[in-house]
């Protein structure tokens, strides 16, 4: 018998021992190590959340010299000190 | 028909939730948009419900592109219609501008120009919009920055028809009044005083930056980033003293202030208004 | 304004030239230009708010440059901005300068699935005695319908890690050798959450979310990892309150 079907025939223990866990753990997550990272880059905690995204305005934009042509692909952030099996990430500039 | 009070609002921002909800003197009425209230649940809605609970609503739309050539957008005008049957604003209104072409979003306010064929086009949309929702919008007066030479016709003179024909109302923002009087080299009283005010039913107030463009005249833009100038004081002051109080809006959409320094803005907004009260009480 | 004035209008706003469109009055070039910018302005800066960890992880100038080159090959159709991203992981994931970071489409990814769980609908969520109360004979049918908040994201390539890292949960360090990392994004109230799940708990959900019966998804996520520990998925599915409704109905295919 395969794995699987172990585990299809274990299903009522699983989901009593489920039920035991979640019960023990009342509140919040039972399981294991649950790691959760609330949002970040807020400014008044829990008014303004992050990942509300974007508020639509009806104003324009004062920034008239705001350049939208001379960018390039030149990586400068967080995944420069993330060293990765590929290296840092190196390219010509596109 | 429902009414926004006679009073000072405010455009909400997420941030200043619990400084609204904590004492706000003075504040008759808030306002949002329309296009971030448009997903399903959340902190969203669970702020405007609780808003709701204390203050006159009004819902003002940036994104149906009522000045467009496309047709309206029908499932944005559905989800609109949504919206305002779950709130029940006191108002809703939108702009005299479009947003969308060929089914592209270019999330500005874009000017059209003012000819026969535009108007037509506007007041279909207005009176589909109506009719959708079931009741009068409020149409606002851009802040323009260039100008077609295919317009023939008056802004005001403009607006003013598109009211005779749809029976819409009419938002008067007194900055974009001077920021477009000023990037023409206008007069914003002429343009005041010849304003159909008995269609007005709100009123906006915002602050605007001020640049120059290639030949080194002014260029005022609409930016909602500081507090209200002076000279536009100087106009809401005009308008409230010889058309009485009305519903009037601080509008401050980028480099949100903390609350203190919009309430600041509110309750001069309140001192204006109640000046003109207990002077018509004295008259 | 007719058509060919609206096309000639429009071309210029998405000209990165300086040109303004024909039929203007006077000089317009910057004046025109306060369109042009607000338009760029807007939208790349709503991809900035949406997406803060593909933004720290490659800088301020890369993630300009992509967000423009996104915005055109992908403009949005709506005028609700929280929906301009939503395409932005796949085209990361066919971006030339982007393959550098094979890591960065799952991370944005995770983020796009956290705007989507902070707009989602408030559904009633189960409590342990809705489950409590199902008969032993009826779980291998048993269809567990997840909340509309709820999402997984699989990589390859330690999304969780580096999205931890970018966002300041983890400092940034070396990851020697790639792993795969699965996460849950959920929404309890009104903060999004990202939680890294175990190994063959992401097929479990999926196959729960793809409607799935029990017996099915446990099958599903035993073949995927011989690890997989089905009394601690369903414990996540409970006491992380994932589930909606629960049904019965012989209706597997």
């Amino acid at each position: 018998m395969s794995s699987s079907n172990l585990a299809v025939l274990a299903l009522a223990s699983s989901f009593a021992a489920a039920l035991g866990f979640v019960s023990e753990a009342n509140a919040g997550r039972a399981a294991a190590q649950p790691t959760m990272d609330k949002c970040y880059g807020i400014s008044l905690a829990g008014q303004n959340d992050c990942a509300a995204g974007p508020g639509t305005t009806c104003a324009g934009s004062s920034k008239l010299d705001y350049d939208t042509r001379a960018w390039k692909y030149v990586p400068a952030g967080t995944c420069e000190t993330i060293a990765t099996p590929n290296g840092k990430g190196l390219l010509k500039e596109a | 028909m429902d009414r926004l009070p006679i009073g000072a609002g405010v455009g909400f921002k997420p941030e200043h939730f619990a400084a609204i909800l904590d004492g706000p003197p003075n504040l008759a009425f808030i306002e949002v948009h329309a296009e971030n209230y448009m997903g399903d649940g959340g902190r969203p809605h669970a702020q405007l419900a609780a808003l709701c609970e204390r203050f006159a609503l009004s819902i003002h739309g940036v994104g149906l592109s009522i000045g467009g050539e496309d047709p309206l957008d029908r499932d944005h005008l559905t989800r609109l219609a949504k919206l305002i049957e779950r709130y029940k604003p006191q108002r809703f209104s939108e702009h005299l501008a479009w947003s969308s072409h060929g089914g592209e979003y270019f999330n500005d306010l874009l000017p059209l120009p003012y000819t026969p064929q535009t108007l037509a086009r506007v007041v279909k949309h207005v009176s589909q919009v109506q009719e959708k929702l079931g009741r009068q919008m409020l149409l606002e007066n851009p802040s323009t920055y260039i100008r077609f030479e295919e317009s023939t016709i008056d802004e005001v003179d403009f607006l003013g028809a598109i009211v005779a024909a749809t029976g819409c109302g009419l938002l008067l923002d007194i900055n974009n009044v001077f920021v477009s009087a000023q990037n023409h080299g206008t007069d914003p009283r002429s343009y005041l005083a010849n304003f159909p005010f008995d269609a007005v039913g709100e009123i906006h107030l915002g602050g605007h930056d001020a640049d120059t463009d290639e030949t080194g005249d002014v260029l005022l833009i609409d930016a909602h980033g500081c507090p209200v100038a002076d000279p536009v004081w100087a106009l809401f002051d005009e308008v409230i003293a010889q058309h009485g109080p009305m519903p009037s809006l601080i509008e401050w959409d980028n480099d949100v202030p903390a609350w203190p320094i919009l309430l600041n803005e509110i309750s001069r907004v309140t001192y204006i208004l109640d000046q003109s009260t207990s002077a018509s009480r004295v008259a | 304004m007719d058509g060919h004035r609206t096309e000639s209008f429009v071309r210029a706003l998405k000209d990165t030239g300086d040109r303004p469109p024909v039929g203007l009055v006077g000089p317009s070039d910057r004046r025109f230009a306060v369109h042009r910018n607000t338009v760029a302005i807007g939208l790349i800066t709503a991809l900035e708010v949406q997406f803060p960890a593909v933004l720290d992880l490659v800088g301020s100038e890369f993630f300009r440059a992509t967000a423009r080159a996104f915005l055109e090959a992908s403009p949005p159709a709506s005028p609700r901005l929280t929906t301009v991203g939503e395409r932005f992981p796949e085209f990361l994931a066919g971006f030339e300068p982007a393959l550098q970071f094979p890591y960065l489409a799952d991370v944005a990814r995770i983020e796009a699935a956290r705007v989507r769980a902070y707009h989602a609908a408030d559904t009633p969520r189960l409590g342990i005695e809705t489950f409590s109360s199902v008969a032993a004979d009826a779980l291998e049918d048993l269809r567990i319908e997840l909340h509309p908040a709820v999402a997984i994201v699989r990589s390859a390539h330690s999304a969780f890690t580096v999205f931890r890292m970018a966002t300041g949960g983890l400092a940034p360090a070396t990851i020697s050798q790639w792993h795969a990392e699965d996460c849950l994004i959920d929404r309890p109230e009104f903060d999004p959450i990202v939680q890294l799940l175990a190994p063959g708990m992401a097929v479990f959900l999926h196959a729960l979310q793809h409607g799935a019966t029990l017996a099915t998804a446990t099958v599903a996520a035993s073949e995927s990892t011989a690890s997989f520990d089905l009394s601690e998925a369903l414990a996540i599915v409970i006491g992380g309150r994932l589930a909606i409704h629960l049904s019965t109905a012989q209706r597997d295919p």
